[in-house]
C-alpha cells in the first residue's frame, strides 16, 4: 500500500500529462471549434502502442512517444480531413459521430488485445525522499509534458500561432486573408490527436491498459476545457492538474472506481452551474 | 391547407402493416426457440430505439445516455421483486416512475444547456449511473452471495415463466401500442413544439415557447417509453446486469436513430429491428457487432450530414418542384 505522500508525487506526475491531453482538446475546441469525444481513444491508442513496443523489446521511451505520436497525427489527420471537416456544422453528427469514432476504437481494440488490462513495466525507481519514490515514468513524463504545454503556449503567443488564434476568432476574416482555413483545421486535430496519444504513451507504465481506459482522461480534459478555453494554456496546465490529483487521491482514499464517478459529478456540476459560461464553445452560427 | 411534407409519412402505414403481417405469421411459420426469442428482444430495443427518437430526433436533444432510463427501469425491477420482494406488476409500476423520475431530473438538468452540451450532460449522466451500478453490489435476503455488478441481479415473476410464443406476441403488440402512441404525440400539439426546439431554439423562443418546459416534457416521455422497454427486457431476460447503463447501448440507440432517419419514429424503429434480429440472429460477439454499428453509423453521418430523412426529403422536394416547374405553372 502506498503512503498518502507517495500518491500526491504520482498525481502531480499524472495530472501534468493529463494536462497535456487538455491542451490538444482546447485546442480542437478552439480552432475546429468542435467537442471531440473521441479524444480518449488517442490516448488509448498511445498506451497500447507503448505496451506493444515494450512486448517487443523496446523500452525506451522516446521511441514511444515518436511512434504514438506518428500513428495518431495520421490517424487525427484522416478524422479531421475526411469526417469532422465534412460535418463540423451538424451538432448531431459531430458529437455521436466523434463518440462513434471512439466506440470503434474501442472495440478493435478489444477484438485485438482482449478486454483485461494489460501492463507496461513501472521501470526501477530513480531516487527516494522518505519513502517517497521518484520513477522514470513520472519524471519524463512530467518534463515532457512540461515542454510540450510550455512550447504550445510560447507559439500560440508567436506570430507562427496567429493563424491559430485568427480562425478561433474570426473563420471568415481568416479565410479572407487567404489562409486555408479547412487545412489548418485538420492539421491542428492530428496534431491534437498526437499529444493525446503522446500523453497516453507517457502514462502506459502508470496505468491498467484497457480498451475503455481512455474515457476517464476524456472526461477530465473536458472539464478543464470548459472550465478554461484554448489561450489560456497555464491556467489548463494547473487545472489539470489539480483535478488529476483529485482523481488519485480519491482512488486511494475511496476505491477507483470513484475517481471516475467524481469527474463525472464534477462535469454534470460545471455545465448545470454554467450553462451561459460556455456561450464560447459554441459551435458555428445560425 | 395541405401539410408539406405528408405524402412520403402517408405511404408508410401501409407498408407497416405488411410488417406486422409478416412478423404475427413467422412463429407460426416454425421459428424455432433461439431466433424468436431473438425478435423478442429485437421488439424491445425497437421501442427503446424510437423513445431515443422523441427526444433526440423529434426535439433534438442529443441524448448519449439513453440507457440510464432504460437501466433504471430494469434495476427497479430487479431489486424490487428480488430484494424487496414486491409481486412483479407492483415492481413494474414502480420502476416505470423510476426511469420517469430520472427522466425529468435529466431534463430539468439539461433544460437550460444547447446541443453539444446537452450530449455531453447525458453522457456524464449515463456513465455515472453505469460507474456506480458496476461497483455497488447488493447482498441477497436468503443466502450469503452477492448481486449486482456485471453478474447483475436477478428479476423475479410472480408466477410461472412465460413461454417464448407468449413474450414474442406480448412484445410485437407492445413494439405496435408503443409505435402507435409515440407517433400520435409526435402529431399532437406538444410534438409540433418539440419540432420547434429541434430547429432553432432561438426562433422558437421568439415565438412565445416555453423552452425548457418542452424540453422536460419531451424526457419524460421519452423515458417513460425506454423505461417501459426495459421493464420488457427485464421480465424477458430475467435479469438486470450494470450492462443495461452502459455507454454502449446509449450509443446503440443514437445509431439505429441515424441510419433509419432521425425524428422519424418509424425509420430508427425499424433499423433497430433489422439491425437488431440480423446481427444478433447470426451469432457475431458482442464487440464486432458494435464495431459494424458504429462503422455504419460514421458512414451515414459522413453522406447524410444532415440526417437521412432529411436529405431524402430535401431531395424529393426539389424533385418534385422539377416535375411541378415541367408539368403547369402556378
Amino acid at each position: 500500500m502506498p503512503s498518502l505522500a507517495q500518491v500526491l508525487v504520482d498525481g502531480v506526475f499524472t495530472g501534468a500529462s493529463y494536462a497535456l491531453m487538455a491542451a490538444g482538446l482546447a485546442l480542437i475546441l478552439g480552432v475546429v471549434k468542435v467537442i471531440n469525444l473521441s479524444h480518449g481513444a488517442f490516448f488509448t491508442l498511445g498506451a497500447y502502442v507503448a505496451y506493444l513496443l515494450e512486448t517487443r523489446g523496446v523500452e525506451n521511451p522516446v521511441a514511444a512517444v515518436s511512434m504514438a505520436a506518428g500513428i495518431a497525427f495520421a490517424f487525427g489527420v484522416f478524422l479531421g480531413k475526411s469526417f469532422i471537416n465534412p460535418v463540423r456544422s451538424h451538432p448531431f453528427s459531430v458529437a455521436v459521430g466523434s463518440l462513434g469514432f471512439a466506440i470503434l476504437f474501442e472495440q478493435a481494440a478489444q477484438i485485438l488485445w482482449g478486454a483485461h488490462p494489460l501492463s507496461v513495466d513501472l521501470g526501477p525507481p530513480w531516487a527516494t525522499f522518505n519513502g517517497v519514490l521518484l520513477r522514470r515514468w513520472g519524471v519524463i513524463s512530467f518534463l515532457v509534458s512540461l515542454a510540450l504545454t510550455g512550447a504550445l503556449s510560447l507559439f500560440l503567443s508567436r506570430p507562427a500561432g496567429l493563424p491559430l488564434k485568427l480562425i478561433a476568432e474570426d473563420e471568415e476574416i481568416a479565410g479572407a486573408v487567404g489562409m486555408d482555413v479547412e487545412k489548418i483545421r485538420y492539421l491542428t486535430f492530428g496534431a491534437a490527436s498526437a499529444v493525446a496519444a503522446v500523453a497516453g504513451a507517457l502514462l502506459a507504465p502508470a496505468v491498467a491498459i484497457t480498451p475503455t481506459m481512455g474515457r476517464v482522461p476524456l472526461i477530465l480534459s473536458l472539464i478543464v476545457v470548459i472550465a478554461s478555453g484554448m489561450e489560456k494554456v497555464w491556467t489548463l496546465f494547473f487545472l489539470a492538474m489539480g483535478l488529476g490529483l483529485l482523481s488519485n487521491v480519491s482512488a486511494y482514499l475511496l476505491a477507483p472506481s470513484w475517481s471516475y464517478l467524481l469527474l463525472l459529478f464534477v462535469v454534470c456540476l460545471l455545465l448545470v452551474l454554467r450553462p451561459s459560461g460556455l456561450a464560447a464553445a459554441e459551435p458555428g452560427r445560425d | 391547407m395541405k401539410k408539406t411534407g405528408a405524402s412520403p409519412s402517408r405511404k408508410i402505414p401501409g407498408a407497416l402493416a405488411a410488417v406486422a403481417g409478416v412478423l404475427l405469421l413467422l412463429p407460426l411459420a416454425g421459428l424455432d426457440a433461439f431466433l424468436l426469442n431473438v425478435l423478442t428482444v429485437g421488439f424491445l430495443m425497437a421501442v427503446y430505439t424510437g423513445s431515443w427518437d422523441i427526444v433526440g430526433g423529434v426535439a433534438g436533444q442529443v441524448s448519449l445516455g439513453h440507457a440510464l432510463f432504460f437501466g433504471a427501469a430494469t434495476y427497479g425491477c430487479a431489486l424490487l421483486t428480488s430484494l424487496a420482494g414486491w409481486p412483479f406488476p407492483l415492481a413494474a409500476a414502480a420502476a416505470l416512475l423510476l426511469a420517469a423520475a430520472a427522466g425529468a431530473a435529466a431534463g430539468a438538468l439539461s433544460a437550460p444547456l444547447k446541443g453539444p452540451f446537452v450530449a455531453l450532460l447525458t453522457l456524464a449522466l449515463g456513465e455515472a449511473a453505469h460507474e456506480y451500478f458496476l461497483g455497488q453490489t447488493f447482498f441477497s435476503p436468503e443466502g450469503a452471495y452477492s448481486w449486482g455488478g456485471e453478474g447483475g441481479i436477478p428479476v423475479l415473476l410472480s408466477g410461472p415463466p412465460f413461454s417464448p410464443w407468449t413474450l414474442y406476441y406480448a412484445a410485437l403488440a407492445f413494439l405496435v401500442l408503443s409505435l402507435w402512441l409515440m407517433l400520435r404525440i409526435t402529431r399532437s400539439e406538444e410534438g409540433l413544439f418539440w419540432t420547434a426546439l429541434s430547429g432553432s431554439e432561438l426562433s422558437a423562443r421568439a415565438s412565445g415557447v416555453d423552452i425548457p418546459k418542452h424540453k422536460r416534457r419531451a424526457f419524460v416521455v421519452g423515458s417513460l417509453f425506454a423505461g417501459a422497454a426495459g421493464i420488457g427486457f427485464a421480465a424477458c431476460v430475467g435479469r438486470a446486469t450494470a450492462d443495461d447503463f452502459s455507454l454502449e447501448l446509449s450509443f446503440q440507440a443514437a445509431t439505429f436513430a441515424a441510419i433509419g432517419g432521425r425524428g422519424t419514429i418509424v425509420g430508427p424503429v425499424l433499423a433497430a429491428l433489422v439491425f437488431h434480429s440480423l446481427l444478433q440472429g447470426t451469432g457475431i460477439p458482442s464487440e464486432v457487432r458494435v464495431l459494424f454499428y458504429a462503422l455504419v453509423l460514421l458512414l451515414t453521418l459522413r453522406f447524410f450530414p444532415g440526417g437521412v430523412a432529411g436529405t431524402l426529403r430535401e431531395r424529393a422536394r426539389s424533385r418534385r418542384m422539377v416535375l411541378q416547374g415541367k408539368g403547369r405553372t402556378r
